[in-house]
């Protein structure tokens, strides 16, 4: 079993520990909101809107390590960890290509597993590591995938690219890259619009056979 | 023949300029970058499809925390190039008009732009905007004829006799019907509008060509042309989605002026199936007769496509049948009808994409009628002169094509008779589909800077929307200058920049790519001047610059095409070659093996060609086999606004796709000899997969998509 | 997205007590669910995250398999005991979603799945399931992807799972923890027909919550097969599925389990065309036979009749390959 204490987060760990912190949570939220919005909670408060509003306003304290970095971020429960990534973090590589996970351009690891960014909440990827496409090579050196996807042209508008090659690094570890077909079934979940698919392919058989650690 | 140029694999040639950006996530596309106090539009879409505009409110959503303002058709500041002269009356047609009334012309349309700190503030303050409309019936469905009519004159073109197919001995007749698609790029269109003053504005947009999205921003926004800078470095897709200035990006501009802030607004991947266009649904029928040897007596090519009430999107898909072909009598009619929905729009291979799949299927159909080879019966009509014009080919080496792509796929394992190959429980079948466009050469311009330490600087306005542009120009500039590909920069993507046309109709290599060529070529022989007695061939610029102790050396040079365009018919071909694999019980289509050869000219960057051909074969095989817009007509609404019910193809649909080349320079087009392939990387497919799997059925499907669902019970309908 | 809160159950016990409070949900995976709220199909007032809850476990017991709620998809579908017990289980969860989506989902998660019905999904439709009483937009309007068995005139949408019509087959029980402690739901009762209560998809109460599944012991590990239909290769949602798991003993069968997806509002389990199997020879032409069967009282609507050949045409492809005639 996991030690609870690992996910055991500053400020909501759970009601059922803590009831007495709720009190405390929102209060502190709130003027964390107020802090980062004056203008609005002010308005908000103006119009007599009251609680409900105010609510609204609660942002929790997150911690995530990204790509070896650890931050302690605010957000808003339902700020997605594509959002966060892209509009808070400045971390663009990862795209957003639908926003429903249908299109896998939003790929990341979390603790080394691929996921769509787009469909895990900022809160509940508290307290994980996250690896995106920065942070795949190691300084000026390209990872593997990163050079086989150049070298093979896996892409071409390069939009789709930051998901696959993160997809592609996650299939060669899970060991789902033993043959064309299979690669081409576990890399489904990636689209591409401009038709990358065989250099993609070629890219990652290149990898496998190459022996290197991904 | 070179085997390098000839039939280049996944990492034969030069890799992209711009890979290393791509493959490590530095590479920024418009909606991502963040000016100083930037908040987020989101639009709210009309939920009828033809009506009115009763009232909005928007006092929830104003009440939202974080939200900044609601703009809507009440309060919209007026758009100085939306406004009618007084006196005038309001023209009959259009582009859309954000904002100006309260009219609704589609469902989806937008109707609102709600401007917040956070993206999803934004999003879910627009969802607390709430209109009442007065509702009108509409039309959404090809079925209901609208009024159907020729966009400018009759709408009929003639050669020869008119229906004279109706006299041949051998003849067929045949409607074929193409779904509207959607361009579907991966990057959700995007822009970050920012004013920098009270006229003067600087844009982060996608955008297939900053220069006439400068200019369109101009038009709307009666602004001074150099007061209006637009950047585009970076294009995530587009596919002809981003050739024009779209409501949204008016609606970016507008709100960064109303809260005095610069704002980013994305489109949501719905919005990309109602906002940004697609390729129209197109009724075809083909008439077509030849005689018992094969030799074409006629094509009649009738189309009717869509369009929206409010424009006229004319895309002529029946041209293919008058020049694809010799044959001496061919009449066509095409007509549009408008329905109450968004305007269509350029769709890779607009026009030909949608005839040749016709057309394609007409020749295949007709070829066994005949029990002739169907690439025997295309090179029995094989035009040496433009059928239309008369003229002579700049070139034409698609007889060369169709034998390097038989030989690939295996041609010779294929079996005239349907229905009569099977592998492992798979019926097998071959197919082929030829593909044709225009190969033209616009105006551009480029700089071109040698610096002192010998690095080569080449700048031109134009986008690269993915084939790899910037690649192509340095690999054309590099092989002018004689230096390494490492010593230039390619800069483009800024309206700044000297002249360059939207990327789009297959012609960026010529154009843009010519004027590099002289300018490189213009360069060089400054250099040689500077040496004196004529030069040397491999100059060492930057020891020519410090010997004459100049900083740089530059120059612009302005780029178009000569008289030769005139003389000659300009185009280039392709033809894919597919096997199929389906299954007789559950109709399940796979694409097993592909072949497609272009005759493109000269291949001025093997690696980035071949992928563009091979992407393009897979955009024929999504419009073959599953790409189809469905609107439920009863609301006007699409019913498969997303990727999981709009399928694209992904990459267990895809086996491997030899992409092979002609790879001979065309003689009259530009200094390189190359035409383009973007279009003809597509156009054709189609057909091919359709004629495949009748070849392995007996089944002639008609009308696109090739779902299970049209197949499945055939081992019955057949027996 | 409305706004909403946001807290971490560390005991099954805090969970349960969470979620008896009206507008609260349990989130697992949130493939689902966040999509949902996205949309505005769903807005809880407060999600409560139970992905820290020790129900991963995929182990043996004496009778059986049992496999924990928030087992990942993707770890189900690879595990040995799964493989080698249960590969029927593994092949439907392998045709579902993406590899990135398995890597989220949870075994409990994709039981409360909710139909991909284009009429749900968008506000704008009208939908009994989303909106009871609004009518169904389904009914006389784009239908190629719904039900022909068992709809109701409220609601023909169809249950997307993979990995539901798999268990259905293999006689799986789903294990349910409420108030007032644990009970056990045969797996083909765990989801509802739509009839008068389309919004009700299953038969989970009020502060009840899915705690694992057991799928028993049988012999059906040799001859199983998973076969999805659909418009593309992968990552799609089926046109049709269907779930066949055989005991062969020299040539004749012993015994039988058949499941479809695609087909209705449950997984669809095909009792008669089973007990028609038992005793005939692993041939076509008892699959056909079988198959027939198994398409007695379907009933098509305007854009989905096609299913009535592609359904019998996918069960006996599905038999064919289980029973290693492929």
């Amino acid at each position: 079993m996991e030690d609870e204490k690992d996910h055991a987060l500053p400020g909501f760990e759970a009601e059922a520990k803590d009831n007495s912190r709720r009190n405390f949570l929102k209060q502190s939220t709130l003027l964390t909101a107020i802090a980062l919005t004056p203008g609005t909670a002010v308005k908000a408060a103006e119009m007599g809107v009251g609680e409900k509003i105010a609510e609204a306003f609660e942002k929790m304290p997150i911690k995530m390590e990204v790509n070896g970095v650890a931050h302690s971020l605010s957000v808003e429960p339902r700020a997605t960890l594509l959002d966060i990534l892209r509009e808070q973090l400045d971390l663009t590589g990862t795209k957003k290509g639908c926003d429903h996970g249908q299109c896998g351009a939003c790929t990341v690891h979390v603790d080394g597993h691929r996921v769509n960014s787009c469909l895990t909440l900022g809160v509940m990827a508290s307290g994980k590591k996250i690896t995106t496409i920065e942070g795949l090579a190691k300084g000026d050196d390209l990872h593997p995938m990163q050079e086989a996807f150049l070298k093979h042209d896996g892409f071409q508008c390069g939009y789709c690219t930051p998901g696959q090659i993160m997809s592609a690094v996650a299939c060669i570890r899970e060991g789902h890259a033993n043959s064309e077909m299979e690669i081409r079934e576990y890399m489904s979940g990636n689209i591409c619009r401009c038709g990358a698919y065989p250099n993609i392919v070629n890219a990652i058989q290149e990898v496998k056979a190459g022996g290197q650690a991904v | 023949m070179n085997d390098q140029l000839n039939k280049p694999s996944s990492s034969t040639g030069m890799s992209r300029i711009d890979g290393r950006l791509k493959v490590t996530g530095a590479a920024r596309y418009s909606g991502e970058f963040t000016p100083a106090g930037m908040v987020y539009g989101v639009l709210v879409g009309s939920t009828i499809t033809k009506g009115t505009i009763k009232s909005i409110d928007t006092k929830a959503a104003e009440r939202a925390p974080g939200v900044l303002k609601v703009i809507t058709h009440l309060n919209a500041p007026k758009i100085a190039g939306y406004q009618v002269e007084p006196g005038k009356p309001e023209p009959a047609k259009g582009t859309y008009k954000l904002f100006y009334n309260n009219k609704v012309l589609f469902n989806g349309q937008p109707i609102a732009v709600v401007v917040a700190d956070s993206f999803e503030r934004a999003l879910f303050a627009a969802s607390l905007v709430k209109a009442q409309y007065n509702t009108d019936p509409h039309h959404t469905s090809m079925q209901d004829n609208t009024g159907a009519f020729a966009p400018g004159g009759d709408g009929t073109t003639k050669r020869g006799t008119v229906d004279a197919w109706k006299t041949a001995p051998f003849k067929l007749e045949q409607e074929y019907i193409i779904p509207s698609e959607v361009h579907s790029a991966m990057e959700l269109h995007a822009i970050i509008a920012k004013w920098d003053a009270e006229d003067k504005l600087t844009v982060w947009t996608k955008t297939q060509g900053v220069q006439d999205t400068r200019d369109g921003i101009v038009s709307i926004f009666k602004l001074p042309k150099e007061n209006v800078q637009v950047n585009s470095k970076f294009v995530g897709g587009a596919f002809g989605s981003a050739l024009q200035v779209w409501p949204h990006e008016v609606a970016a501009i507008l709100s960064a002026k109303v809260v005095k802030r610069p704002v980013k607004l994305l489109l949501g991947r719905a919005d990309m199936f109602t906002s940004v266009g697609y390729r129209p649904y197109t009724w075809q029928k083909i008439g077509i007769g030849a005689t018992a040897d094969g030799k074409l007596v006629g094509i009649t090519h009738e189309a009717v496509g869509q369009t929206s009430t409010y424009e006229d999107f004319n895309e002529e898909p029946i041209g293919v049948s008058r020049s694809t072909y010799a044959c001496p009598n061919v009449n066509t009619i095409y007509k549009i009808n408008p329905l109450d929905i968004g305007s269509p729009t350029w769709m890779r291979g607009p026009g030909e994409a949608t005839g040749a799949f016709a057309l394609e299927s007409a020749l295949d159909e007709l070829s066994y009628a005949l029990n002739i080879d169907p690439i025997k019966l295309r090179l029995i009509n094989y035009a040496e002169t433009d059928p239309e014009s008369g003229k002579p080919f700049s070139s034409k080496y698609l007889n060369e094509a169709y034998k390097l792509g038989a030989d690939g796929i295996g041609w010779d394992d294929r079996k005239q008779k349907p229905a009569s190959v099977s592998k492992n429980g798979w019926m097998v079948g071959y197919g082929m589909g030829g593909g044709m466009f225009g190969a033209y050469r616009d105006k551009a311009a480029a700089k071109a800077i040698m610096m002192a330490d010998g690095t080569l600087i080449i700048q031109t306005a134009v986008s690269d929307i993915g084939p790899g542009t910037g690649t192509a120009m340095v690999t054309i500039a590099s092989d002018v200058m004689g230096i390494p590909a490492d010593k230039i920069r390619f800069d483009m993507g800024d309206s700044s920049l000297p002249l360059a046309p939207s990327q789009g109709g297959s012609s960026t290599t010529a154009t843009v790519g010519s004027a590099v060529y002289q300018a490189c070529t213009d360069l060089k022989e400054n250099f040689q001047k500077l040496i004196g007695n004529g030069g040397t061939d491999k100059p060492d610029y930057a020891a020519v610059l410090k010997q004459h102790n100049l900083p740089k050396l530059e120059i612009t040079v302005d780029s178009s095409g000569g008289p030769e365009r005139d003389k000659y018919a300009m185009y280039s071909w392709s033809v894919h070659f597919v096997r199929v694999l389906v299954h007789p019980t559950t109709g399940v289509v796979k694409v097993d093996k592909v072949v497609c050869v272009a005759d493109s000219g000269h291949i001025v960057s093997p690696k980035t060609a071949r992928s563009q051909i091979v992407g393009g074969a897979i955009g024929g095989i999504g419009m073959a086999l599953m790409e189809e817009v469905i609107i439920d007509d009863r609301y006007g609404k699409l019913v498969n606004n997303n990727f999981a019910d709009y399928h694209v193809p992904v990459n267990a649909d895809i086996p491997q796709i030899e992409a092979l080349f002609v790879n001979k320079p065309d003689p009259y087009i530009n200094p390189m000899g190359a035409k383009g392939m973007g279009e003809i990387a597509l156009i054709g497919m189609a057909g091919a997969v359709a004629n495949a799997v009748y070849n392995a059925t007996g089944k002639r499907v008609r009308e696109l998509p090739i779902t299970p669902d049209k197949l499945v019970g055939m081992e019955l309908e057949l027996s | 997205m409305k706004q909403f809160q946001y807290t971490r159950a560390l005991t099954q016990q805090s969970a349960i007590d969470a979620i008896a409070k009206p507008g609260t949900k349990i989130i697992a995976g949130g493939t689902n669910l966040i999509d949902l709220m996205k949309r505005g199909v769903t807005a809880p007032d407060k999600l409560v995250d139970i992905n820290h809850l020790p129900l991963k476990n995929i182990v043996a017991t004496k009778t059986g398999l049992h496999i924990g709620a928030l087992a990942l998809n993707s770890v189900v579908s690879e595990n040995s005991l799964v493989l080698e017990k249960q590969p029927l289980l593994s092949m439907a969860l392998k045709a579902g979603a993406s590899p990135q989506l398995r890597n989220m989902a949870t075994v409990g998660g994709n039981m409360m799945q909710r139909t991909r019905c284009t009429y749900f999904y968008d506000t704008t439709m009208p939908c009994n399931k989303r909106a009871p009483g609004t009518g169904c937009g389904a009914m006389e309007g784009i239908n190629r992807m719904h039900a022909i068995f068992g709809a109701s005139d409220q609601c023909i949408a169809v249950n997307p799972s993979d990995m539901c019509v798999g268990l259905a087959a293999l006689d799986a029980v789903a294990i349910i923890a409420g108030k007032k402690g644990e009970r056990r739901i045969p797996f083909t009762e765990f989801h509802r027909l739509p009839g008068d209560h389309p919004e009700m998809d299953n038969h989970l109460a009020t502060g009840e919550m899915i705690v694992g599944v057991e799928i028993p012991d049988n012999n059906f590990a040799k001859n199983s097969y998973y076969l999805k239909v659909r418009d593309r290769q992968s990552y799609a949602f089926a046109l049709v599925s269907v779930a066949a798991a055989l005991e062969i003993s020299n040539g004749v069968i012993k015994n039988a389990r058949l499941a479809m997806g695609g087909v209705a509002h449950k997984p669809w389990r095909l009792f008669d065309a089973e007990k028609a199997l038992i005793g005939k020879p692993a041939t076509e032409e008892s699959f056909k036979q079988a198959a027939q069967i198994a398409m007695q009282g379907a009933k098509a609507y305007q854009y989905n009749s096609f299913k009535l050949k592609l359904a019998p045409a996918t069960i006996t492809e599905a038999l064919k390959h289980a029973a290693g005639l492929v």
